[in-house]
């Protein structure tokens, strides 16, 4: 069954080389970073968990970590693999988890995740979230009007004036910006999310400035 | 090199250091607290440094290693050859061709650009510890954004010594939130520190703490209305390069009070006379 879940070909440096692109991602928030990772297994009636979050796991991810599943991903086979691959406790309360793995289709603003407090803000989950979508404006596209597309415009600390991020415009997707457009209220605690679409990997963490493309482009020409 | 992990750490180690470093960068000049581990080097020659830089490193990049701004000093050389020896990295002396920077107590005169990371060794990670001894007390006032003390710290120089008398660690607010000791860097590097393009980590060894300057961030130097941050200037210009706008070192030549300055930056001061000649 494992044998289906790749492993890293090189523990060592393909951890080390997909850290960096992560680290990379978290540090230049929006920027779309594509990973070399074997595919994890499509897995029946689930959402695809996608090649780059499985590297992420595979990278960040070991005995001293838990991970919490949301449903919609969860079967015996994930659980297995990670536990095979990386030695990480499973747990069922959101609370106590470093990271969790979820889709954008079934984020839900209520889950209980650990956001830190104000004297260990770091003590907080991060999010893997799969989504449909990931694009940025960085393709010249630099208003987020494709087609009608909802982008979002991110700013603050790693950008540096403004970066638009599209992940979908589902409820969910809504929903997970809506809530992670809220960290700034509550900085320094907060989540960070780290959005998984195949191959490709990007970050929010708690730090960025989160507004509608929309919202911006309005204001602007109020201006 | 046979018996050790590639760059001297353990696996389980990095990537603690890693997920630490993500919540770092998460969190700008915040103090993340990572299970430092003893490096075959004492503290105080840059084992926070060393494990950070051990942690982000891989078998491509081009690691350059700086102490004061120079290549060529005991704690550089030392470091650089250790990552020779545990990694068998390529090393570099120029600050464009790096694609990695461990330093200690300075910024490249050379403007770093997006995709580079500057690996600072911290001390005293702590901006607030000589004024309040307390881990639980600073802890308190950072999460609490408690931060006139430092202020007082900063008007007492103004009292004693009409100007603010602070040389170097001069504390920052990083994002318009956390005030972070940006390592005994001289506060003529603080600038640099402002919407730099390139990564910026700190690792304090002994005290077990790491933080981050993510790039393009907005990083102001404490200071008062009438009483604004200024950087030190020279009335010389490098004896050896002639440059007028960068940090410089005053040299003793001789015993009967000879002295020349010349820069700190020993990369900067060598490819400018490599351009002038």
């Amino acid at each position: 069954m494992n044998l289906s879940w790749p492993a890293l070909d090189d523990t060592v440096h393909d951890s080390q080389r997909l850290f960096r692109q992560v680290l990379g991602a978290m540090s230049e928030p929006g920027t779309v970073h594509e990973l070399v990772v074997p595919t994890p297994p499509a897995q029946p009636q689930k959402p695809l968990l996608g090649a780059a979050l499985w590297g992420a796991l595979l990278s960040l991810c070991d005995l001293d970590t838990t991970i919490w599943i949301g449903a919609e991903l969860d079967s015996p086979a994930l659980r297995e693999a990670l536990t095979f691959h990386t030695g990480a406790r499973i747990t069922d309360d959101p609370a106590s988890a470093d990271f969790a793995l979820l889709t954008h289709a079934s984020f839900d603003p209520r889950t209980p995740f650990a956001v830190g407090s104000d004297t260990y803000p770091d003590r907080g989950t991060t999010l893997l979230v799969a989504v449909e979508r990931l694009e940025n404006d960085s393709n010249g596209n630099t208003k987020g009007e494709r087609d009608g597309q909802s982008g979002w415009r991110l700013s603050g600390p790693g950008i540096a004036e403004s970066r638009v991020l599209d992940i979908g415009d589902g409820a969910g997707c809504r929903a997970l910006m809506t809530r992670l457009a809220g960290n700034r209220a509550s900085f320094p605690q907060g989540l960070d999310a780290i959005f998984g679409c195949g191959a490709r990997l990007a970050a929010i963490p708690r730090s960025t400035r989160i507004a509608s493309a929309e919202a911006r482009v309005d204001s602007r020409e109020v201006n | 090199m046979n018996g050790y992990n590639f760059a001297y750490l353990d696996e389980q180690t990095k990537r603690m250091i890693r997920r630490a470093l993500l919540k770092a960068v998460a969190i700008p000049g915040y103090q993340v607290p990572f299970g430092g581990r003893e490096m075959p080097m004492p503290y105080g020659w840059g084992t926070g440094g060393v494990q950070l830089t051990a942690s982000i490193l891989g078998a491509d990049d081009i690691l350059k290693v700086i102490d004061q701004g120079a290549d060529d000093t005991t704690n550089a050389v030392s470091i650089r050859h250790f990552f020779q020896r545990v990694a068998g990295v390529e090393t570099t002396t120029a600050t464009t061709a790096a694609d990695v920077i461990q330093t200690r107590h300075r910024i490249p005169e050379t403007p770093l650009r997006s995709g580079q990371i500057l690996v600072f060794q911290v001390p005293i990670p702590e901006p607030l510890r000589f004024i309040e001894p307390s881990e639980q007390e600073t802890r308190l006032m950072h999460a609490l954004e408690e931060y006139g003390v430092m202020h007082v710290k900063l008007y007492e120089d103004i009292a004693r010594y009409g100007h603010i008398a602070t040389t170097y660690a001069y504390p920052v607010k990083v994002d318009g939130r956390y005030v972070m000791d940006p390592s005994p860097i001289p506060k003529f590097d603080n600038p640099k520190l402002d919407g730099n393009p390139a990564l910026m980590l700190f690792g304090a060894g002994r005290e077990k703490r790491l933080y981050a300057i993510p790039p393009y961030t907005r990083v102001e130097s404490l200071d008062f209305e009438d009483h604004p941050f200024e950087i030190q200037r020279w009335e010389h210009s490098c004896a050896l390069c002639g440059s007028d706008h960068s940090y410089l070192d005053e040299v003793i030549t001789d015993d009967k009070g000879g002295r020349m300055f010349v820069c700190s930056d020993t990369d900067y001061c060598q490819t400018r006379r490599g351009e002038v000649a």
